[in-house]
């Protein structure tokens, strides 16, 4: 006899199944069709081409699960079990229809390795669901939630795999058929039911676990199963969407459309919380969660675009209060983390944006801050014609508007020029420059701001003029090269603006280069422990963690040491987003400079050293109120590099 | 009821919030001089947000009065983008540095040429002088009652029922319409205009009338303008910053030691 499987064996009124198994798909289309009306509603202009290294891209991130796997080995290897089974039992069921009606193959060998397959299959499906469902409920991994569809998805998904090892058991307890011992979990299932009972039982277990099933396909598009198709549709649009360096709050206007790929993020979402984890606004017990931002945004997406309302019925939306956007520092450490790339800038900048233009969420000191911005060209409350006043006496060039020689201009930026203790990047920096005979200039009282803080904050008007004003100054003083102290300028103008007819570099790269071409040669031995903080603009958005490094490594007698947050996982300072002109309206247990300042200091280091004005400022704020001043030194890169250098 | 017609009285000043380093004080010509863009007094802003407010909840007009030598409507447009219907400017030569009773009767000349108004709401005092004399004598000359330093203003059953600002707390008080009150900071700041809605509006043509004295009556004798005795710089405080040392009980005693040693 060649081991097979009969087809609907023992069962009656087939027509019955394939109505219902029409009706369970039907359901299943219908549900897919809506997802794709909301997206292409909410995305109207974008456009989807096709692309090979888009789509490659893709199948890695899909069939490796790298993003799954990434900063949570033990979640990734729960969902690398329930991926793969459920894709081997999908396809050996879809083999199992081909069998059945067009081409009989499942004979011998082939039926053999299929029930070995299944059985591999069924059992990863399991182990994975059991592991998810301890994770979530009994060892009750914080960033998880307790929805009701976070129980019943993964217990109707258990319920369909238990009952199909079942069903084979009590088919192979009725039939014995000598290949039984193939199918091993349900052979030895089997050996425990009485033959009898099996054939009595076989027909009602069969209904139960085809209902489970075709019950399961059709929910797949009304619970957060939808990323099973959302996240591929994701991970394609991403890829295949030309994107800057890096995310990017791009500039819009209140109610302009999202790009396809944000709204298929946003849609893909699944509240799986490694944005709640990685967010330190959320770590410092602050009221906001990018989760829930995102689920909120997704949620307006569907209450505005969708026929139906949203058809996620099995997890209903919480409200939102406004003031939450303002607490994201748009540090995009949610971004790093996401499976699905995240959107929760878009969800930030949508929300922002139309707060402004409504006028009522503005928070007070907000909305005096983009006042000031306004009148003075800044955030502090300073006089533009203060600007240049670090330099004095410091016989640095200012640059002329009628200057035909190019040369490199020195932005100092907003904060580095007002703030008395940033101002001292500035005073490094030129030090540094001069040392090297570099040729250089500053714009002084004449120097714009780059809007950035308009832009993060969502005035969008306000942002579209600092940036007509400084592509105009620019142009007016034939500046060609632009060298930043902010990572935040140099990010608004490399990957902000509109154009960027200039180049901008900011002082890292410079001080590396100078480097590398033997200009700049520290000497004098700094006999320090020191860790370095990785700016949000320069290290997650712009992707330079190395520059700065290899100029601390090149300094004789240091020793860098990291902080358990580095690099991509770097904790924000907490100035970032407009948050540094907020004050304490927004606030949590803790505050993210102290957080991040006690982490410097576990690492024994004696100096934290940063390369951007608001991290200096935040942190050595922190440094005074947690009571590490004179055990601790916050310093910025150029003071470093300077001290090597000086005589 | 019906729904409220509600004037708010707002005065263009000189920024008061700009940067230390751009006023300078001229001694001999008694003059403050401010490099700063004109704003509106952020009291009458408050006033304003109030009464945003209100027409939100009740509906309603809200026309906006300024009066000066020279008004700028540009400045003032920001009142129509917030959430004011209408705008009326006061403006002539002889507005120029009145004293508040002469400002007061220009302002009750013109509100009584609307005619129809519920409730009148001013700054509790303006940024510029901050004198807090007009609101209480425009009622006075309008023969309506006055509640000042409002927190809080409700319109209900005819009458408006304020949360009154004193020194410990607030007190609330009612008055029937029409009524004047004086609005204090505690309201909350005006909401944010965002500059694209500013720019659009500016763009837009809009009829905004211009009253000069002889539309208010031509009473020129009436009007009488500050005699200033006298101006003086505040003195250079100069700034110094010391770090008080130690655990926090001895910083307390330090402080304390240093202050009694101020003083």
């Amino acid at each position: 006899m060649t081991p097979q499987r009969a087809m609907f064996w023992k069962i009656e009124d087939v027509w019955l199944f394939y109505v219902i198994a029409f009706i369970a798909l039907g359901l299943f289309t219908v549900g897919v069709a809506i997802h794709i009306f909301v997206w292409r509603k909410s995305a109207p202009h974008g456009k989807t081409s096709f692309s090979w290294p888009a789509l490659k891209h893709s199948l890695m991130d899909i069939f490796l699960g790298l993003r799954v796997f990434k900063g949570d080995i033990p979640a990734g290897i729960a969902h690398f079990l329930i991926f793969w089974g459920f894709v081997i039992l999908t396809i050996g069921t879809t083999l199992l229809v081909v069998d059945d009606h067009l081409y009989h193959f499942l004979l011998g060998r082939n039926h053999l390795v299929f029930e070995v397959s299944m059985e591999i299959g069924g059992l990863f499906l399991s182990a994975g669901i059991i592991w998810a469902l301890v994770r979530r409920y009994i060892q009750r991994v914080p960033r998880l939630e307790h929805r009701l569809e976070d129980a019943i998805v993964p217990l109707w998904l258990l319920a369909a795999a238990f009952s199909g090892f079942l069903l084979e058991a009590l088919r192979l307890a009725a039939q014995r058929p000598p290949w039984g011992n193939w199918s091993f979990i349900g052979w030895a299932i089997a050996g425990w039911i009485p033959q009898g009972v099996a054939e009595s039982v076989y027909p009602d277990l069969w209904w139960g676990h085809a209902l489970l099933c075709l019950g399961f396909i059709a929910i797949i598009p009304y619970t957060k199963l939808f990323h099973v198709i959302g996240a591929p549709a994701a991970y394609y649009l991403h890829h295949s969407e030309e994107k800057s360096a890096g995310a990017s709050l791009a500039p819009m206007e209140p109610g302009d459309s999202l790009n396809p790929a944000d709204v298929a993020v946003l849609d893909a979402c699944m509240r799986c919380g490694r944005c709640v984890q990685a967010c330190p606004s959320n770590g410092a017990g602050e009221p906001f969660s990018p989760r829930d931002f995102v689920q909120a945004a997704r949620h307006s997406l569907w209450l505005e675009h969708s026929p139906a309302g949203d058809i996620r019925f099995l997890s209903k939306q919480r409200p939102i209060e406004d003031k939450a956007a303002w607490y994201c520092t748009t540090c995009a450490a949610c971004l790093e983390v996401c499976p699905v790339y995240g959107a929760t800038f878009e969800a930030i900048a949508r929300k922002r944006a139309s707060l402004v233009e409504e006028g009522k969420g503005v928070p007070d000191l907000m909305n005096q801050t983009l006042e000031r911005l306004f009148n003075y060209d800044n955030p502090w409350v300073s006089s533009k014609r203060e600007r240049g006043a670090w330099a004095k006496g410091l016989d640095i060039p200012v640059l002329k508007a009628d200057g035909k020689e190019s040369q490199l201009c020195y932005f100092a930026g907003c904060t580095t020029s007002f703030d008395a203790r940033a101002q001292e990047i500035a005073k490094a920096f030129c030090g540094i420059l001069k040392h090297t005979g570099v040729s250089f200039g500053i714009m002084a009282d004449k120097e714009p701001c780059c809007g950035d803080i308009a832009r993060v904050t969502g005035e969008l008007g306000l942002f579209q003029e600092k940036m007509e004003n400084c592509l105009e100054l620019f142009d007016k003083y034939s500046i060609k090269d632009v060298v930043t102290s902010s990572p935040h300028c140099f990010h608004t103008f490399l990957n902000e603006y509109s154009q960027t007819p200039f180049r901008v570099r900011h002082y890292s790269s410079v001080l590396k280069e100078l480097m590398a071409e033997g200009r700049l040669k520290p000497k004098n031995p700094v006999n320090s422990t020191v860790t370095y903080h990785d700016p949000c603009y320069l290290g997650r958005h712009n992707r330079n963690f190395e520059e700065p490094r290899e100029v601390i490594g090149s300094i004789p007698g240091i020793k860098l040491v990291e902080m358990s947050h580095h690099g991509s996982e770097s904790l924000c300072c907490g100035g970032g987003g407009g948050r540094m002109w907020q004050g304490t309206d927004l606030r949590g247990e803790a505050r993210m400079s102290e957080i991040r300042i006690r982490e410097a200091r576990e690492t024994g280091a004696d100096i934290l050293i940063t390369t951007c004005p608001l991290c200096l400022v935040m942190l050595e704020d922190a440094l005074k109120t947690v009571g590490l001043e004179g055990k601790m030194k916050v310093m910025d890169l150029n003071e470093l590099v300077l001290q090597s250098i000086e005589q | 009821m019906k729904e409220p017609q509600i004037i708010v009285c707002a005065k263009q000043i000189p920024d008061p919030e700009a940067p230390f380093s751009n006023v300078t004080v001229n001694v001999e010509k008694k003059q403050v001089l401010v490099d700063a863009p004109d704003v509106i007094s952020p009291y009458d802003e408050n006033a304003l947000e109030a009464a945003i407010r209100i027409k939100e909840e009740l509906g309603g007009k809200i026309t906006v009065l300024s009066m000066g030598r020279k008004v700028s409507d540009t400045v003032l447009r920001k009142t129509i983008a917030a959430g004011a219907d209408a705008l009326i400017l006061l403006e002539d030569p002889l507005f120029e540095g009145l004293e508040s009773n002469s400002v007061a009767y220009v302002l009750s000349c013109a509100i009584k040429k609307i005619v129809a108004y519920d409730l009148v709401l001013t700054g509790r005092q303006a940024g510029d002088w901050d004198s807090g004399q007009v609101g209480l004598i425009l009622a006075e000359m309008l023969d309506i009652p006055c509640i000042s330093m409002a927190r809080s203003i409700k319109i209900h059953d005819g009458a408006v029922v304020v949360e009154k600002t004193v020194p410990v707390g607030y007190e609330v008080v009612e008055a029937g319409l029409p009524a004047l009150v004086t609005v204090s900071n505690e309201v909350g700041e005006l909401r944010y205009v965002a500059r694209s809605k500013m720019l659009g509006l500016l763009r837009r043509p809009m009829p905004i009338p211009k009253w000069g004295l002889k539309d208010l009556g031509d009473n020129a004798e009436r009007l009488k303008k500050v005699q200033l005795m006298e101006l003086a710089p505040p003195a250079d405080m100069g700034r110094a910053c010391t770090i008080i040392e130690g655990s926090t009980d001895e910083q307390a005693a330090r402080l304390a030691a240093v202050l009694k040693e101020l003083r």
